[in-house]
C-alpha cells in the first residue's frame, strides 16, 4: 500500500520537480529544458537507495522519470553504504575518477568543497537566498562552504527524545520530560532492575545511538556549540559541553539509569520496541521499526525535544553534490536537482523512513502518516547539525572513543573533552 | 611402510648424470649460440608477467608507501614533504601505542592457543575414523568463510541479552557480560574469534605434516612399550617442529594483520580497547584522509613484522627447509 502511495506521490510530484528544476536552473539554461542539449554518460555515487528495494526504487521508478526529461543522459549508479563512503570517495579522488554526482552526509561537504572536489553551485544560480525559500536556514547551511552553495539537501536523519507513553503512564507520568531535572527524575523512576540488580529496563537509553551523535544532541540541549563561530577552534569542551557529557555520565554512574553494554548503536530492535527502554535518544526511523515489530504500540510513541538551556535536537542527512571535474556538468547538475526535487526526495525518504529536507513536503501523506517524521519536520527550526571546519571528517572519527572513555569512567567528562579538543585543534591547525 | 627401489633405467640415468659434468661443453655452446639466446629470451618472456605483477602490485606500492610516509598527503592536495614528522607523531600517539599493545596481546594469545588446539585436532583427525573428511572440512570451514559473515554470527553469540554465550553461562550460574561493550572483555572476545577462525589452516598444515612422519617410529615406540602420550611428546611433536615453525611465522604475520573482525565486531572500541595497528592505518587513511600518516603507520607495522620474521627465521635456521 505504501509503495503504491510512493509511486503515486513520485508521479504527482514530477510536475512540481520540473518547476523546481526550472527555478533552480543555471543562467545559461543548460539544465532547464529537455531540448537535447543536456547529454552525456554520468555516474552517481549513492549511499542511499541501498538494498534491492532501494535499487528498484531508483532504477525502476525514479531514473525512468529522469530519462523521460533527459533522454540523452545515461546514469550509472555506484551503490555504497555510509560506512564505505569514505573509502569510495578517497579512492575516487586519489585516482581522479570522481563520480559526476555524489551523495554525501552533513558535515562532509565542507571538506570536499574546501579541496575543490565539488562544483560551486552558486555559480550556476543556486544561491543561499533561493534555497532558503524551500529549506530551513540550518539545512541550507549544511550544503554551504564559505558563503557558496555546494550541495542540495535530500533527506535528514534526526535525533531527539522518544518516550513510550504506556510505560510512562504506568509510572504515573502523562507527558515526556520538559527539563533535564525532570528527565533525570523520570528516568530514575522508570528504570527497572531485578532483585539481583540486573537491569531489566532503562528509564532513558543513551547507548543505542552513536556516541558522537548522542553527545551532540545533549550538547545542543545544553546550549553548547561544536566550534567557535569562525570555525578556528573547538567549543565542545566549553562548560556547556562538559555539563552535557556529565549529565549522561551521571545517568549511568550516579543515577544507575543504564548499565554500560545494556544496549549499543547496533541494537536491533531498538530497546524502545521491546520495552527495555522507557525513553531514549532515538532516530526518527525508530517509527519504521515499530511498524514492523510492534505496530500495536505506534500510538504510544511520543517524541520530545530534550530541553535544557536550549533545544536538543540533532540532524544529519544526505545531500547531493556535483563533481567540479565532471565532463558533463549540465547533465550532472540536472540529475542532482532531480534527486533533490520533491517527488524523488519524498520517495527516497519514505524508503528509508527519513525526514524530507524540503519544507513543502510537510503536508505530504508520508509525513502526515509518520508522527516522528512530522515532529522532526515541525521542529527543524531548532534542530542543529554537526560539521563546521574543513577538517571535520578527521575530527568526527575521534569523538567516539573520547565519549566512550567518559561514559566508561576512564576519564572525567572534562578530561575526555579537553583531549578531544586538543586533537581537533591540531587537525584544524594542520596546513 | 614400504620403500620402492628405483628402476634399473633410472639408476643408470642417475649414475650417468653423476659421472658427466653438468656444464655444457664449449663446443656445444659454439654450435648453438642462437639456441641459447632463444632459450634466454623465452625464459625472460615467461617470467615477465610475474616480474610485472610483482613490480606493479608489490614493489611500487611498497616504495610509494615509504615515500608517502615522509609527506603530508591528504588525497586532495599534492603530497608535501615533512620529513620525519609523521613518524614522530606515530611514536607519540597514545592511540597507536594502544593499538600496538592490543596487536601484541592479540598475537600473543591467538597464535599459541590456536596452534595448540590445531595440533591436538590434527592428531585426532589423523586417526582412522568415520566421517574423517567431514570433520576436517568442518574445522577448516571458518578459514574459507567471509570474516564479515563470521563476525555477524559472533555478534549474536556475544549479544548480552539474546546471545548464546551468556545463555550458556547462565545455565551454570555465571552472570553474563557485555562482551563487546566492556573494555575489560572486548579484546578477549576478539581474541576468541581470532583463535576459532585461525584453527582451520593450522590444522590443515599439521595434518599434512603428520602424514609425513615415518610410521615405523611409532611401531618401534610401541614395541618399547611407550604410551600414546609419550609417543605424542617424544615422536609427534619433535617431528612436527619444522611445520610448527612455519605455522608460527605465518600465524604471527596473520595476527599482526588482523582487521576484519575488529572492523565488524567492535569498530576498535569501546574507547579504543580493541583497536589494532591495521585498524589505525585504516582510520588514518580512510576516515581522517591522512595518507602520509597511514603510510608511516604501515611502515611501522612493516618494520615490526620484519623483525618478527627475521627472529623467527633465526630460530628456524636449518629446520624449515
Amino acid at each position: 500500500m505504501r509503495m503504491i502511495r510512493t509511486h503515486a506521490a513520485a508521479v504527482a510530484f514530477a510536475a512540481t520537480a520540473a518547476l523546481t528544476l526550472s527555478a533552480c536552473s543555471s543562467a545559461d539554461g543548460g539544465t532547464s529544458a529537455g531540448d537535447g542539449t543536456v547529454s552525456g554518460d554520468i555516474t552517481l555515487l549513492s549511499p542511499i537507495f541501498e538494498g534491492s528495494e532501494g535499487q528498484r526504487l531508483l532504477e525502476d521508478e525514479l531514473l525512468p522519470q529522469f530519462y523521460a526529461k533527459y533522454p540523452d543522459v545515461k546514469v550509472t549508479v555506484d551503490y555504497t553504504t555510509y560506512n564505505q563512503l569514505n573509502e569510495k570517495l578517497t579512492t575516487a579522488v586519489a585516482s581522479g575518477l570522481v563520480p559526476d554526482v555524489m551523495m554525501m552526509g552533513v558535515g562532509w561537504v565542507e571538506s570536499f568543497a574546501d579541496r575543490g572536489v565539488l562544483a560551486n553551485l552558486s555559480e550556476t544560480g543556486l544561491t543561499q537566498e533561493k534555497l532558503e525559500e524551500s529549506y530551513t536556514k540550518e539545512i541550507v547551511e549544511a550544503g554551504m562552504w564559505e558563503d557558496s552553495v555546494y550541495a542540495l539537501p535530500i533527506m535528514l536523519d534526526t535525533r531527539f527524545g522518544v518516550a513510550r507513553m504506556d510505560l510512562l503512564r504506568e509510572a504515573g507520568y502523562d507527558a515526556p520530560p520538559k527539563t533535564w531535572d525532570e528527565l533525570t527524575e523520570m528516568s530514575k523512576a522508570l528504570t527497572v532492575r531485578s532483585e539481583d540488580g540486573t537491569l531489566q529496563r532503562t528509564g532513558f537509553d543513551v547507548q543505542s545511538m552513536d556516541p558522537r551523535q548522542m553527545f551532540m544532541t545533549m550538547l545542543f540541549s545544553a546550549g553548547g556549540d561544536l566550534f567557535t563561530e569562525d570555525l578556528t577552534a573547538p567549543a565542545f569542551n566549553s562548560p556547556a559541553g562538559v555539563d552535557a557529557l556529565e549529565f549522561v555520565s551521571d545517568l549511568i554512574h550516579v543515577d544507575k539509569v543504564e548499565d554500560i553494554g545494556f544496549s549499543s548503536a547496533s541494537a536491533d530492535p531498538n530497546p524502545l520496541v521491546n520495552g527495555r527502554a522507557a525513553m531514549a535518544i532515538a532516530h526518527n526511523n525508530v517509527w519504521s521499526q515499530f511498524e514492523k515489530a510492534a505496530p500495536e504500540l505506534l500510538g504510544e510513541l511520543q517524541p520530545f525535544v530534550i530541553q535544557g538551556e536550549a533545544s536538543g535536537m540533532f540532524f544529519g542527512g544526505t545531500l547531493a553534490t556535483v563533481s567540479a571535474k565532471s565532463k558533463h556538468p549540465e547533465a550532472a547538475q540536472a540529475l542532482m536537482e532531480f534527486l533533490a526535487s520533491p517527488g524523488p526526495a519524498l520517495a527516497a525518504n519514505e524508503q528509508r523512513g527519513n525526514v524530507p529536507a524540503l519544507t513543502e513536503l510537510l503536508d505530504s501523506d508520508y509525513v502526515q502518516g509518520n508522527p516522528l517524521v512530522q515532529f522532526a519536520m515541525e521542529n527543524l527550526d531548532v534542530a542543529r547539525r554537526e560539521g563546521g571546519p574543513a577538517q571535520w571528517l578527521e575530527i568526527r572519527g575521534t569523538f567516539k572513543p573520547a565519549i566512550e572513555a567518559a561514559l566508561l569512567g576512564q576519564q572525567t567528562p572534562q578530561e575526555a573533552l579537553d583531549g578531544l579538543a586538543k586533537s581537533a585543534q591540531t587537525a584544524i591547525d594542520r596546513k | 611402510m614400504t620403500t620402492t627401489k628405483p628402476a634399473a633405467g633410472l639408476r643408470t640415468a642417475g649414475a650417468a648424470a653423476k659421472e658427466s659434468p653438468r656444464k655444457p661443453t664449449p663446443a656445444r655452446s659454439k654450435q648453438h649460440p642462437q639456441g641459447n639466446k632463444k632459450l634466454r629470451r623465452a625464459g625472460w618472456l615467461m617470467v615477465t608477467p610475474s616480474i610485472l605483477h610483482i613490480g606493479l602490485w608489490t614493489a611500487l606500492p611498497v616504495i610509494a608507501t615509504f615515500v608517502l610516509s615522509f609527506t603530508n598527503y591528504n588525497v586532495f592536495d599534492a603530497p608535501r614533504w615533512i620529513g620525519f614528522e609523521n613518524y614522530i607523531e606515530v611514536w607519540n600517539d597514545p592511540t597507536f601505542r594502544k593499538a600496538t599493545w592490543n596487536t601484541v596481546v592479540y598475537t600473543f594469545w591467538t597464535v599459541p592457543v590456536s596452534m595448540a588446539i590445531a595440533v591436538v585436532i590434527a592428531v585426532m583427525l589423523n586417526q582412522k575414523m568415520r566421517f574423517q573428511t567431514w570433520y576436517r572440512a568442518a574445522f577448516f570451514l571458518p578459514q574459507v568463510t567471509a570474516t564479515v559473515a563470521i563476525a555477524m554470527v559472533w555478534l549474536w553469540i556475544f549479544n548480552p541479552q539474546q546471545g548464546l554465550l551468556n545463555a550458556a553461562l547462565s545455565v551454570v550460574g555465571i552472570p553474563g557480560k557485555s562482551w563487546l561493550a566492556d573494555p575489560d572483555w572486548a579484546l578477549w572476545a576478539v581474541i576468541l574469534v581470532g583463535v576459532w577462525q585461525g584453527i582451520g589452516m593450522k590444522m590443515l598444515i599439521y595434518i599434512a605434516a603428520l602424514q609425513n612422519i615415518d610410521e615405523s617410529l611409532y611401531e618401534a615406540a610401541s614395541i618399547d612399550g611407550a604410551s600414546s602420550i609419550r609417543k605424542f611428546f617424544s615422536i609427534t611433536l619433535p617431528m612436527l617442529k619444522p611445520a610448527t615453525f612455519f605455522v608460527f611465522v605465518i600465524s604471527v604475520i596473520g595476527a599482526f594483520q588482523v582487521f576484519d573482525q575488529v572492523y565488524v565486531l567492535t569498530d576498535g572500541g569501546p574507547a579504543n580497547a580493541t583497536t589494532m595497528m591495521t585498524y589505525e592505518v585504516y582510520r588514518s587513511a580512510f576516515q581522517n584522509f591522512r595518507m602520509g600518516m597511514a603510510s608511516a603507520q604501515s611502515v611501522f607495522l612493516f618494520a615490526f613484522l620484519l623483525v618478527m620474521t627475521l627472529a623467527s627465521r633465526r630460530l628456524t635456521r636449518g629446520e624449515d627447509g
